[in-house]
């Protein structure tokens, strides 16, 4: 089995995120993201939207990031700390729009080790040097300059290596020009090492060590090293060299101290919240400086999500006083990115990023602690105190939807739509939610009105080639025309000069500045003054067909003639050609007019016989066949469409200009075939079906560029996207008709006629696969189920250390009544959420849950109905029970139907060592026609029932490492079998037929066999390869899918030979008898597949997302990354995806220095698995590679991407 | 070659392959190789199955001396077989022409080819279907005795015969359930003594009101 991976939906967590100046100059302003193995370029546009400019997959960890500028350079570069070993600077190409790598240097092995750099990163501000620094021992200067023709140049490395010590932050120093120093939160653990007691380890200190870097000498040395709190977590420099007093701040628990040398200490207590348990400390999880020119500050958020402000009060060198003040409160983010423009992105650590206005910096007064009032009590010293508000300083004007972390995922069909839906668990604690996501671009619909009667057909005219934007939209009826002119508003209007008792057949604007009405009778044609001039059909032949751009008109009349005007240089229609087709005339095109011509060559004629004919529009050769193609049925509508010419760009791609030719059919087909420039000759055709009707298309304009409109049974866009043709549907109801819609409100719009409707939208977010709608929850997601008939989904959510949610209202309420502002406050208990009220003061998605202490456990199961969104039934565990497993069960002749069985843990506990008070497993009945939830009975078990399934209508239970079959009793589950043999923990149970497939936390699978006349379950094969599982799911009866922690997916399978073995085994003997090995079954499983994603993949499931489609393996990560794992069908296939794969990867390695095979193979030897996600770099590599390697292939570029979007679209 | 259409001539050339394919697989002989889903090819006759990618390589396959060694082998195991048929059919022919009323069947040579195979399917048939059928009658005389065997086929003797047929499915039926019954009690935790008495296994949880299969079985016997 070979298989093709391909992510659907990248990464959308942040790791680490910086901004600066990428492009050059000082106006713009970007942001740099890494997303796990993407590095992203964003940039807030105008509108204070996120625009995503780039996306590269650099196939390695991304773990670090840091911008520098050299001194007097308009321009940053990036630098990224990697887990290849290697330190890589980039530099962002505005005109290519692509990261150039301008550096790339080696210092140690591949991975994420203890010892190798690449986990830190520091740069000195002033832009000379950069230290890359690892967990443990290792740290590397490299001294960057400029050389005679102001390129980067990096030196060789210098080390400011110290063994035995860990590493927990480190920090340029600002010291102006003098020599660059480098401060480190280090702690030395050589004599704990030692020390068997345990003494020295609990005296072990954490030291704040200054490294200088001697410019001259050429050589780091230690210059400074002090003692620091242990708690100390984070460094942040603090401006010098003139605008501040240098040094840095040390974020420690509880304080923030600044420290410099030759300087006391200046500490501050960072305050607390009122709430908060006296056990839990305060920590800094992510900082930010702004530098004006007359001032700085710094904003830290701690892991509240609270956001203080930093100011230092300083003389020249001295600090006087260090004050924290309370800022705003927002969602915990990994990293914050101030910028110039006044905007702050914070990058959430899970649920979606936000892009903050600042409506002020936090001058007014508020809860503020100071280095001045810091007072030390015999319990040390006294705490500041203050209570979370709404948001005052920042203002919400975006946000960037992050699925991270998927907890869980199923693809059902559950709305009965086309292609299924993809139901993810979402998030962490207060901002957890279910989306559920479709295939499509997502939509955002402007105006809806209602029109006077059905209309037929839209179009948009413009009344001067120049202007910006349309002036009038024109709606055909059946017997009528109706004109409406767009403005502040759209009113109709009857001065246009159209003829409105007719219906038309197109409008367009002809020339510079006429327009024109084509009608069954004939051609109207208003000239700019408002001359009309009408041109009339001969006889009594009707026109049936028009095709026009600017230029040139063709129509087709009733009968197969087909008439063909042009616009002569005085701004007149003339007629110039005539010509008889043999039948009637289906549909008609003209190509758009080539830039620099006079009129395009080509023109497209369907027939009802089944062909497309290419006519010539030229003078010399007018209305001669140059080619022609036959399809499977008649084409209903024909779109020349136009990609220009390509050399990287805002696309990133290089590809010539072409022309294509599209064909809706009338069968649902899209044809698409390229248009050869000159000879006018059809070659590579490709044909998608789209939908059970016939595909209309239409030309509108998306990011400037020209798409395709198709509208089937529901609307698809076919747009290029970073160099490759995308055809992808709309989340839409189906339309009729559309035309392209550019006013002052809405630049780049669609408008569109559906019933007796028109509608206005626009196309949001380009080049996603997916849309999404978001059901908030209330704790984290664990799992969920699906109720199987009634369409209804089960969701089992718990967190740590929380209140629940009866004791948080009330307290909640208590605080608003303090504050006197009880009616305001919400009184009755919310819903987990999913009334989020914008004006609730303390909305918890923001604020986050009060936190408990850490053995307090909450937990809730939920009845969800996930096409009204609504939540049908919430059940509030009690006594500090969390829910960890789910299934719905059937029990042999038991009278209740359909049972939801929960595994649940009672006072749960990981520190200091694992250990419970009890588990239990729930048994409920569903009420009320399944949209509630009732108890049966609960049995207490001696583990935790991380896996239940349901078998041979029975309850499979993994209760810890056991491996336990219940049957339903009247009071309780009665047990009927176990096996103790599985070697940790089971933490998931798949049954088919009479086999067990169980998962174990640390050993992969184990297949068993449960035998009736023995009650007993035997393991008869397992696995031999220790692999801590994440995610299973079952393939066939011999295959599993499996995920670890690692990142890897594997399949194993059982060999034909002991498959058949055990099944024709009538004894039982074999099994029973037969010896181990390996201490473990006597049968070991092979393994098929193996690929390292390079994130945690959560959840496995096999699912077909397109209708008829073949079934692929879908994986969702924590990152919030979905992909797709497709099987080869044909032996061509994976030999040349296996061939581009290869030449790929010599030809194009990837950015941030990790070999791509190194990668992939990173902890097994990856095994029958292509890379689609490198494969579909192809169309970006510059153009002469691109030859090269399909030369090599013996393709054409052309066939390479028609093969990679066939290949896409065999799994979306 | 090109899989891409269009005008290449890559379309002729696969063609001819394939043809030239065919003819290769022609001249083997069909029962003994078996073309995979995957579009490779698993040889039947040696022992351990070899997989080959191609028909070229299944050709070549074919001529090895292991191959032809495994061939002759099978040839002769197949005859000693075929030869052993022929002894049980000779045999069961004689005990069926004995008892044979005359009635020929046109099933008579298909189960001469099969004799075992056709009496079981014939044995499942009657149990499953609840009466023995007309011919499975005649050769239920053979095979269960039944004292009126000897005389006449006269009409009570046809009707005796159905009771007896009822009877054995009834038997067997009943045998079944039981099977089923006894199956159910071990699923759900009883085992057996060694005087086939029930009792509760102690690491097993029971009702408080289950059946005892001391009881229940006993009244079912």
């Amino acid at each position: 089995m070979y298989l093709y991976n391909l992510t659907l939906q990248q990464a959308t967590g942040i790791v680490c995120a910086i901004n600066g100046s990428f492009s050059g100059g000082n106006k713009s302003q970007e942001i740099v993201v890494a997303r796990g193995k993407v590095l992203e370029l964003l940039r807030p546009d105008e509108n204070g939207k996120i625009q995503t400019i780039l996306s590269v997959d650099v196939f390695g960890a991304i773990r670090s990031l840091a911008q520098f500028r050299l001194t007097g350079a308009q321009k940053d570069y990036i630098v990224v700390g990697s887990d290849s070993g290697r330190i890589v600077i980039l530099e962002y190409n505005k005109e290519k729009n692509v990261f150039d790598k301008i550096h790339q240097e080696t210092f140690g092995k591949s991975g994420s080790r203890r010892i190798v750099p690449g986990q830190y990163l520091a740069i000195d501000p002033k832009g000379r040097a950069v230290m890359i620094g690892a967990c443990e021992k290792q740290k590397l200067v490299y001294v960057l300059n400029r050389d005679t023709a102001a390129r980067l140049t990096i030196s060789s490395p210098l080390e400011a290596h110290k063994s035995h010590t860990i590493t927990y932050s480190i920090a340029g120093v600002d010291c102006g020009f003098d020599n660059p120093i480098f401060a480190a939160i280090e702690l030395d653990y050589s004599e704990a090492d030692q020390d068997s007691t345990g003494q020295a380890a609990n005296e072990a200190q954490k030291h704040l060590t200054f490294y200088e870097l001697d410019l001259g000498l050429n050589h780091v040395s230690r210059k400074w090293s002090e003692q620091v709190d242990n708690g100390a977590n984070m460094l942040v420099t603090v401006p010098g060299g003139g605008d501040g007093p240098s040094g840095v701040l040390v974020c420690a628990e509880n304080f923030v101290i600044y420290k410099n040398q030759g300087h006391p200490d200046v500490r501050a207590v960072i305050p607390r919240r009122a709430d908060l348990p006296a056990e839990r400390g305060v920590l800094i999880v992510s900082a930010t400086m702004h530098k004006q020119k007359s001032m700085f500050f710094f904003l830290l958020q701690t892991e509240y999500g609270d956001v203080f402000k930093v100011t230092l009060d300083h003389d020249n060198e001295r600090v006087t006083e260090l004050k924290i003040k309370y800022f705003d409160t927002i969602p915990v983010s990994s990293s914050m990115c101030v910028m110039k423009l006044g905007f702050l992105f914070a990058a959430s650590e899970f649920g979606n990023h936000a892009l903050y206005q600042f409506q002020a910096i936090g001058a007014d007064p508020d809860v503020e602690s100071s280095s001045a009032t810091l007072m030390e009590t015999d319990e040390g010293f006294q705490p500041v105190f203050f209570k979370p508000r709404g948001l005052k300083n920042l203002v919400r004007i975006d946000q960037v939807e992050s699925l991270m972390p998927i907890m869980d995922m199923k693809v059902v069909n559950l709305f009965e739509e086309e292609t299924p839906q993809i139901f993810t668990l979402c998030g962490r604690g207060p901002r957890s939610s279910l989306r559920i996501l479709r295939p499509g671009l997502a939509i955002s619909e402007m105006a809806v009105s209602q029109l006077p009667g059905v209309p037929s057909a839209v179009w948009t005219v413009k009344k001067n080639v120049n202007d910006e934007f349309d002036a009038y939209i024109v709606v055909s009826f059946a017997n009528a025309t109706l004109v409406l002119s767009i403005g502040e508003t759209v009113e109709e209007v009857s001065d246009s000069g159209f003829l409105d008792t007719t219906p038309s057949l197109a409008v367009s604007l002809i020339g510079d500045d006429s327009l024109m009405q084509v009608h069954p009778s004939g051609i109207r044609h208003i000239r700019e003054d408002g001359r009309i001039n009408e041109w009339r059909t001969p006889g009594k032949r009707t026109i049936v067909k028009v095709g026009s751009n600017r230029l040139q008109v063709v129509i087709a009349l009733s009968g197969g003639e087909i008439i063909y005007f042009e616009v002569d240089m005085t701004g007149q229609l003339m007629e110039v050609e005539k010509n008889e087709m043999s039948g009637d005339v289906a549909c008609l095109d003209i190509a758009p007019v080539p830039e620099g011509r006079q009129r395009s060559r080509f023109l497209a004629v369907g027939s009802y016989d089944n062909t497309i004919r290419i006519l010539s529009l030229d003078p010399d050769d007018c209305m001669q066949v140059l080619s022609l193609t036959s399809v499977s049925s008649p084409p209903e509508s024909l779109l020349f469409l136009e990609v220009q010419a390509s050399v990287g760009g805002e696309d990133g791609a290089d590809h010539p200009a072409s022309l294509f030719l599209n064909a809706g059919l009338q069968s649902g087909v899209l044809f698409r075939t390229v248009v050869d420039m000159v000879t006018g000759q059809l070659s590579d055709a490709r044909s998608r079906f789209l939908g059970l009707r016939a595909p209309k298309l239409f030309s509108v304009l998306v990011r400037g560029r020209r798409a395709m409109l198709c509208l089937s049974s529901r609307p698809w866009l076919g747009y290029v996207h970073q160099g490759h043709f995308l055809l992808t549907p709309l989340s839409y109801e189906t339309l009729e008709y559309a035309a392209s819609f550019s006013s002052d409100q809405c630049a780049e719009g669609v408008v569109a006629v559906a019933g007796d409707a028109l509608r206005v939208f626009t196309i949001e977010r380009l080049g996603e696969t997916f849309n999404e709608t978001a059901i908030p929850l209330r704790y984290t997601p664990r799992k969920f189920v699906f109720h199987p008939k009634k369409k209804l989904l089960v969701t089992i959510e718990s967190d740590q250390g929380a209140f629940p949610a009866e004791l948080r209202e009330s307290a909640k309420k208590e605080c608003f009544e303090a504050a006197g502002q009880g009616e305001n406050g919400k009184m009755e208990i919310e819903n987990g959420g999913d009334d989020e009220d914008k004006d609730d003061p303390l909305s918890d998605e923001q604020y986050g849950y009060p936190k408990a202490e850490a053995d307090k456990w909450v937990s809730c199961i939920r009845v969800l109905d996930p096409k009204s969104t609504e939540t049908t039934c919430l059940l509030e565990l009690q006594d500090n029970e969390a829910a960890f497993s789910i299934c719905t069960v059937n029990f042999h002749d038991k009278e209740y139907g359909t049972l939801l069985a929960v595994g649940t843990a009672k006072g749960l506990q990981f520190w200091p060592k694992r250990s419970l008070t009890a588990g239990y497993i729930h048994i409920y009945r569903f009420v009320k026609d399944g949209r509630s939830l009732e108890l049966l009975h609960k049995t207490q078990v001696d583990g935790i029932p991380l896996a239940l399934c349901q078998f041979q209508g029975r309850l499979l239970a993994g209760i810890g490492s056991v491996l336990r079959l219940y049957d339903l009793g009247k009071r309780r589950l009665l047990r009927k079998c176990e096996n103790k043999l599985f070697p940790n923990t089971i933490n998931s149970i798949h049954t088919y037929r009479d086999r067990i497939y169980v998962g174990d936390i640390q050993e992969s699978f184990h297949y068993c066999k449960y035998r009736r006349d023995e009650n007993q379950l035997y393991v008869f094969a397992d696995d031999s390869v220790p692999r801590w599982l994440t995610a299973a799911y079952h393939v066939d009866f011999d295959t599993m899918a499996g995920a670890d922690k690692f990142g890897n997916i594997y399949f194993v399978r059982l060999p034909q030979d002991v498959s058949d073995e055990i099944e024709e085994d009538p004894t039982g003997g074999k099994i029973k008898w037969e010896q181990g090995k390996l201490n473990g079954a006597p049968n070991k499983v092979e393994e098929i597949v193996q690929f390292h994603v390079g994130d945690v993949v959560t959840c496995l499931q096999k699912a077909s997302l397109i209708p008829g489609g073949v079934e692929c393996v879908m994986y969702g990560t924590v990152m919030g990354s979905l992909g797709a794992l497709l099987a080869f069908n044909s032996r061509d296939d994976v030999d040349f995806f296996s061939h581009l794969e290869m030449h790929m990867r010599q030809e194009h390695p990837p950015l941030c220095g990790r070999d791509h095979m190194a990668y992939r193979s990173a902890y097994f030897p990856v095994k029958d698995v292509i890379d689609g996600d490198l494969c579909e770099q192809y169309p970006t590599l510059p153009l002469d590679i691109q030859r090269k390697i399909a030369d090599e292939l013996d393709r054409t570029p052309g066939e390479i991407l028609k093969k990679l979007e066939e290949v896409r679209n065999k799994i979306v | 070659m090109s899989v891409f259409g269009g005008d290449s001539w890559g379309r002729e050339a696969q063609y001819r392959k394939r043809r030239v394919d065919d003819l290769l697989l022609d001249t083997a002989d069909h029962s003994s190789y078996r073309k995979l889903p995957t579009g490779k090819y698993a040889c039947l006759v040696c022992p351990h199955n070899p997989v080959l990618d191609t028909p070229l390589m299944l050709s070549m396959h074919m001529k090895a001396s292991r191959h032809c060694a495994a061939e002759r082998k099978l040839k002769q195991r197949e005859e000693e077989r075929q030869n052993d048929m022929n002894k049980r059919i000779a045999l069961s022919l004689e005990s069926t022409s004995m008892t044979r009323t005359g009635n020929t069947s046109t099933k008579q040579t298909n189960l001469a080819a099969k004799p075992l195979i056709e009496r079981t399917r014939k044995a499942t048939l009657e149990v499953l279907n609840g009466y023995p059928e007309r011919g499975a009658a005649n050769n239920s005389q053979s095979r269960w005795p039944i004292p009126e065997r000897s005389s006449d086929l006269t009409n009570s003797t046809s009707v005796q015969m159905e009771g007896s047929g009822k009877d054995v499915v009834q038997l067997l039926s009943d045998h079944r359930e039981r099977r089923e019954r006894e199956l159910r009690f071990t699923s759900a935790g009883w085992k057996r003594d060694c005087h086939g008495g029930w009792f509760r296994d102690e690491n097993v949880e029971f009702d408080s009101d289950e059946e005892d299969p001391n009881v229940s079985l006993a009244i079912g016997e």
